[in-house]
């Protein structure tokens, strides 16, 4: 499978390691070098890292074009900015027809806002409150 | 008309002044509390601080009845999701849009929003005729 994740945060690196390892074809893009850089000296993208870095705006479609959303099978949006995220994905989603398009939206009313809309949301608040919940209750 | 601004950056200020003095009803939405203080001493009480793009806010600016709502921020993704909840949750009739990204004018419209403007684009077009001739 062919997979384009924006945002190299904690959980865009992680998933770009794991997808790659596993031998699908990654690419991530964030806006900074530094993110890659960062996460390369973690180890979590070390050298066994098969996939490709492309810095940039993941917002951008001629920058998304370049990174290869024409031929994917899946896109991620892990950014910071869940606008960000919503907006990458919609324009992976409705403009480029990507088959498989994840947006993480931190805040629930977004997500419940533009759930209708094709796009897989995940809310780790809403997620994470709940796994909490349930550890304290144990 | 009631046009709802959300921005209150240079753009929005003077968007804002141009509507007031035309006799339209106007709400300029403005995030930066110090920026929004600043707009209230020049525009008066249309200014209200809080973000564009959060559902519960806008619940709050009457938006239910404005004709329009135009999202004139610096950052397109906000300006983009700030439109689309104006015309899915509360069926804005008119939604326009400030885009940096000129590429964006037509994403934005192909993402639901009725107008898309960028000054990159107007700039280039300016310049255009000269290129051509030369």
């Amino acid at each position: 499978m062919r997979v384009l994740i924006v945002g190299c945060g904690r959980v865009g690196s992680r998933l770009a390691a794991d997808m790659s390892a596993e031998g699908h074809e990654v690419t991530i893009v964030d806006r900074n070098q530094r993110q890659f850089d960062l996460f390369a000296t973690r180890g979590v993208l070390g050298p066994a890292f098969k996939g490709n870095f492309v810095i940039g705006d993941g917002c951008d479609s001629e920058l998304l074009k370049r990174a290869g959303v024409e031929g994917a099978d899946a896109f991620i949006a892990v950014t910071e900015g869940d606008n960000r995220n919503i907006m990458a994905s919609e324009i992976a989603h409705h403009v480029f027809k990507v088959p498989r398009v994840v947006c993480r939206l931190y805040d629930p009313a977004r997500e419940d806002a533009f759930k209708n809309s094709g796009i897989h949301f995940y809310c780790p608040t809403l997620v994470g409150a709940a796994a909490i919940h349930k550890l304290v209750e144990e | 008309m009631y046009l709802i601004v959300i921005g209150g950056g240079t753009v929005g200020y003077y968007l804002s002044r141009d509507l007031i003095e035309r006799g339209e009803e106007v709400t300029l939405v403005e995030k930066d509390g110090a920026r929004a203080e600043w707009l209230e001493s020049q525009l008066g009480s249309i200014v209200m601080r809080g973000d564009g793009d959060e559902l519960s806010f806008l619940a709050t600016t009457g938006i239910e009845r404005a004709d329009a709502v135009l999202a004139v921020t610096g950052d397109d993704e906000d300006n983009l999701v700030a439109l689309q909840l104006a015309k899915e949750r509360f069926k804005v009739p008119r939604t326009i849009a400030r885009v940096n990204n000129p590429a964006n004018v037509s994403i934005f419209k192909m993402l639901g929003v009725d107008e898309a403007v960028s000054a990159t684009e107007v700039l280039l077009g300016a310049l255009e005729p000269k290129i051509g001739g030369q």
